[in-house]
């Protein structure tokens, strides 16, 4: 059992279980965390980041950001870079649901001017975007126009009319991963996807509309475009179906190959093959065409959220433009720079982020809170190079569903949001009790824990004004 | 547990399901049962039965199992059905090919929606294994 006993203290933000700590390391586990959250990480989650850890090809450490906790295979908070040319690629690396992320839209009207319609917008929004569960979209796209958007991205949307160019310029990869292959697809995920564009699943998704409720950097905020009082409107969901089944696809091709390339892993949710095999190629391009698919579905949504926001506000409704749409569950090859054998050098790697975000100097970080409670925008800094220039992608779960169920009815979650002035609209109760903010951690433990370790810098806080749930 | 031959089972972020069978074929049938049960689904007024056939090759018995739970998943998201019988024709290892097959017909009945969303079927911490009463027993990981 791993204590903290076992962790070397690096700094007040980071702890590490070194090398030796078990002979299949090849190098050691990071965990950025304040000493109080130490305690109560599961050990289970410790074990996944050691695991990742043992992976070939894995440059200079396993981290994991403070919003961990168990996943399958990889930790959830994990992010790991594979040498390109000598390392693996692993689906487990990635998560099920491929380009899970964020996208916050920002209007140029205060709170007092929307206060009055914001039921009419939470009914509006909620009609728009269903959750998919059966209530899929009316509209069943063909194979033609999957693999268009597999392809294509958000891109491809904006250029068939559903949003603007800008929308993409503020977006991680310009909404399109271009190495993205429909070809490496399976039908299997293609007709999952056929009614799921522009649907928000379950679960932890949203849609959220919220106000700026603090900034912390007036200068960064300033060209983030984001004020005081600001009403913004954000997205959390991914690749739905789809992704799913790319992951679980090649989850079960990895299964099956790793022996040829005599790749040994302590849990098999954890297949991984090299980059440069046939297999490794292959997920590469299906998972880069799902987070293709993954950026089109939120900008689908930004489309009918608009659609909502238009026909509510009518003449008086500002534009919702862009301030940025983020992955939080993708494999990229970048380029970072790394010190070996006391030389610094540019290494091309197969950057893992799973349920962590990108984070570059001056760009936007979008990291939301549990329901109902604050999310923050932050901003990326030259001194998360130490860390990939990655960080946290949310609170994290610290209670099971049904644990949850147990201490709170979907009634009283309502009921004591109301209280707040946070109004709620969801077609499942239970889906409320299963995400009450009190199953997470506290978003603003883990924020501070980035922003003290340099990972990101706070710029500002959201608070929920009304939330749109899938189920 | 008995009488269901499947358990739900709580976990921080995901779900699991615990089924037992005293043979593989009844194992693998209360998985698909515990599965079902995950997602909740809303059954339609009117009874509309539906039918499927599947044939699935994997390295061994638990990947057969992930496997075979991720081509229920897969038919009952896309024919928006929950399956609740097997007809197993094969289930085992193949001399000829070293591999572990399965043949089924799955029986089962069209839904309005689901209440839950699973994402996929994982591996994590399974392995099906006989039990002190002789009954097969596994652990399956969903992730929702």
């Amino acid at each position: 059992m791993i204590t903290k006993d076992n962790f070397k203290k690096i700094n007040d933000y980071l702890w590490e279980i070194p090398k030796n700590f078990r002979s299949d390391m090849k190098v050691p586990a990071r965990i950025y965390i304040s000493e109080k959250m130490l305690d109560t990480i599961e050990p289970d989650a410790i074990n996944q980041v050691i695991n990742v850890a043992t992976l070939p090809g894995v440059i200079n450490y396993s981290l994991a950001m403070p919003d961990i906790h168990t996943g399958y295979g990889f930790v959830i908070g994990g992010v790991a870079a594979m040498d390109a040319k000598e390392g693996v690629i692993s689906p487990g690396g990635v998560g099920f649901d491929i380009n899970c992320g964020m996208k916050l839209l920002r209007s140029e009207h205060s709170e007092k001017d929307i206060k009055p319609h914001l039921e009419d917008l939470a009914n509006k929004i909620q009609r728009e975007v269903p959750s998919g569960l059966g209530r899929g979209r009316q509209i069943k796209l063909s194979i033609e126009q999957i693999d268009r958007i597999l392809e294509g991205g958000a891109k491809y949307l904006v250029e068939k009319g559903y949003g603007e160019k800008e929308d993409v310029e503020n977006c991680e990869a310009g909404g399109r991963i271009e190495q993205a292959d429909a070809s490496m697809v399976s039908s299997h995920a293609k007709n999952r996807g056929r009614n799921q564009v522009g649907t928000l699943g379950s679960g932890n998704h949203f849609v959220e509309m919220q106000k700026v409720d603090e900034i912390f950097d007036q200068e960064v905020a300033k060209k983030f475009g984001l004020f005081k009082d600001q009403i913004v409107i954000m997205i959390h969901t991914g690749s739905r179906g789809l992704g799913h089944q790319i992951a679980t696809d090649y989850i079960r091709i990895m299964v099956k190959a790793m022996s040829k390339y005599n790749i040994k892993v302590p849990d098999r949710q954890l297949a991984a093959c090299p980059f440069n095999s046939p297999e490794g190629q292959r997920y590469f391009k299906a998972m880069s065409a799902g987070a293709n698919y993954a950026w089109a579905n939120r900008q689908m949504i930004a489309h009918y959220v608009r659609k909502a926001w238009n026909s509510v506000l009518g003449e008086k409704a500002s534009k919702l433009a862009v301030v940025y749409d983020v992955a939080h569950n993708i494999a990229k090859v970048e380029t970072h720079e790394i010190t070996q054998s006391g030389t610094q050098k540019d290494v091309k790697v197969v950057m893992h982020r799973k349920g962590a975000t990108r984070a570059f100097p001056d760009q936007p970080v979008l990291t939301p809170g549990s329901m109902g409670t604050a999310s923050y925008v932050l901003v990326g800094t030259e001194k998360g190079k130490e860390a990939w220039f990655s960080t946290c992608h949310g609170a994290g779960r610290r209670m099971s569903r049904h644990a949850a169920m147990r201490a709170i009815t979907g009634q009283e979650v309502v009921r004591n949001l109301g209280q707040k002035g946070i109004l709620i609209k969801c077609r499942s109760m239970r889906g409320i009790a299963e995400e009450a903010p009190l199953a997470y951690k506290d978003i603003d433990n883990v924020v501070e824990v980035v922003h003290q370790a340099g990972l990101s810098k706070k710029v500002a806080r959201l608070v929920p004004l009304a939330v749109i749930k899938g189920e | 547990m008995e009488n269901k031959s499947y358990k739900i089972l709580e976990h921080p972020a995901d779900v699991r399901v615990q089924a037992l069978g005293k043979t593989k074929e009844e194992l693998f049938l209360n998985a698909i049962k515990g599965m079902g049960a995950v997602l909740r689904p809303k059954i339609k007024d009117k009874k509309e039965k539906i039918k499927n056939n599947i044939k699935i090759k994997s390295i061994d018995l638990n990947a057969l199992l992930v496997d075979f739970l991720s081509e229920v998943l897969y038919l009952s998201q896309v024919n928006k059905a929950v399956y609740e019988d097997v007809k197993f024709k094969r289930l085992g290892l193949s001399t000829s090919s070293g591999q572990t097959i399965l043949e089924a017909e799955l029986f089962g009945n069209k839904i309005k929606s689901f209440g839950e969303d699973i994402k996929a079927v994982t591996y994590h911490g399974l392995e099906i294994k006989k039990n002190k009463n002789g009954l097969y027993e596994a652990t399956i990981l969903f992730d929702i």
